[in-house]
């Protein structure tokens, strides 16, 4: 029997060719400030958790059923999409992102996801825990079902992810990883189809 | 040089990327191993290469040209061909050992001998094609190697020493001529500009 492996992949600028919290941000008329805020948590300028209560504390004004909406028509890379809805068993997605806003993209999917977790009272959302991608990745390992975890990442919060994994790839389909995913990274890998060919030698 | 030798500019575009293009056509997947100053490779690939996989050698500076290999190739199935990065090729030539190579289980590249740090590779001509009988530091001879051979996936697998080294218990094996330069030093520059505009690079 050959090696099983699981495939763990970053949500936001990875399998999604935009990040998703400044097109929600466009609802409220501010989605360069997010694009801004993202990039500098991306760049590890400022701490994932306390950046995104900030943005969740913004963005929570627009409904969820909304963000929703704007998530669903986010664009996803296909190719990357069609090789987890191929082995929707091997494969998981890691996001900070909140599991309620992030239900179409998981949908679509069709894999497990490890999110952040959203409580919703009196009309607003709030978040309830932020995962930790690398204890995530400890549990993909648990389950015992795994020989080998590949992971795939771009930003800050993708390290102790990436530092959990047994085969850390960099990704820089949407924006360049930044420098700490990178050294890290066994593979840097710039584009969708070339990510899946990789990943389907492994 | 302060940089990695394929990011010499020649013409007015790095090596590497003149590599990526004449390769291109003949590879499914490309893997470049990057170490010394690998950012400077990383942002021209980003820029004008996506879909190159990549592969870092964190150990670059302890580790030689056949441990590169190895690990570019780590999870490669199928006819793999091993080329330097600082190579600069007429490209018909190329042509022609790609296709030789997917004939043979080893092909290994010979060229015109010129380089000042020339291995030497004893040739012999064959009714099948040339063939390599043995490379030597101190043996002239008309040919040298040309730090490109092809091979299965795992050709550099348990590579200890030179790559030339590790191909020296395969010899003989089919051998192609291949016309080329490489960037050993700076002073090599002004014949490999010179090179590139014989051959209409």
């Amino acid at each position: 029997m050959g090696m099983r492996t699981a495939f763990c992949f970053d949500v936001d600028g990875t399998l999604t060719t935009t990040e998703i919290l400044p097109c929600i941000a466009a609802d409220l008329d501010i989605s360069e400030e997010m694009a801004t805020l993202t990039r500098a948590t991306m760049d590890g300028v400022i701490a994932f958790e306390a950046s995104f209560r900030l943005r969740v504390a913004i963005l929570g004004q627009v409904p969820v059923r909304r963000v929703q909406s704007i998530v669903s028509s986010v664009p996803l890379d296909s190719r990357i999409l069609e090789f987890i809805q191929n082995r929707r068993d091997q494969c998981f997605l890691m996001t900070g992102n909140l599991d309620q806003w992030l239900e179409p993209v998981v949908a679509k999917a069709g894999c497990r996801a490890f999110s952040s977790e959203a409580a919703v009272s009196e009309g607003r959302i709030r978040v309830k825990s932020i995962l930790d991608k690398g204890a995530a990745i400890a549990e993909v390992r648990a389950s015992g079902l795994f020989d080998r975890i590949v992971a795939v990442g771009d930003g800050a919060n993708d390290c102790a992810m990436l530092d959990a994994a047994d085969t850390p790839i960099a990704f820089g389909g949407v924006h360049p990883p930044i420098a700490e995913v990178v050294r890290r990274s066994h593979y840097v890998i710039n584009e969708g189809g070339a990510l899946c060919r990789l990943l389907s030698m492994l | 040089m302060g940089m990695p030798k394929a990011m010499i500019a020649v013409g007015g575009k790095s090596l590497l990327s003149r590599m990526l293009a004449a390769v291109g056509d003949h590879a499914q997947s490309i893997h470049v191993v990057i170490g010394y100053r690998e950012e400077m490779i990383l942002e021209e690939c980003a820029r004008n290469h996506p879909h190159v996989v990549l592969v870092r050698n964190p150990d670059f500076r302890s580790t030689n040209t056949a441990h590169s290999y190895a690990v570019g190739a780590a999870h490669l199935r199928g006819k793999t061909a091993f080329i330097d990065g600082d190579l600069l090729f007429e490209l018909g030539s190329l042509r022609e050992f790609f296709q030789a190579a997917a004939a043979v289980d080893v092909l290994v590249g010979v060229t015109r001998a010129k380089s000042d740090t020339a291995v030497f590779a004893s040739v012999r001509p064959g009714k099948d094609g040339p063939s390599i009988l043995s490379f030597s530091r101190g043996e002239r001879s008309d040919h040298e190697w040309a730090n490109v051979v092809s091979g299965p996936a795992d050709l550099m697998v348990g590579a200890k020493g030179y790559v030339f080294e590790h191909l020296g218990p395969r010899l003989p094996c089919r051998a192609q001529e291949i016309d080329l330069v490489e960037v050993d030093t700076a002073d090599d520059l002004a014949r490999v500009r010179e090179y590139a505009l014989q051959k209409g690079l």
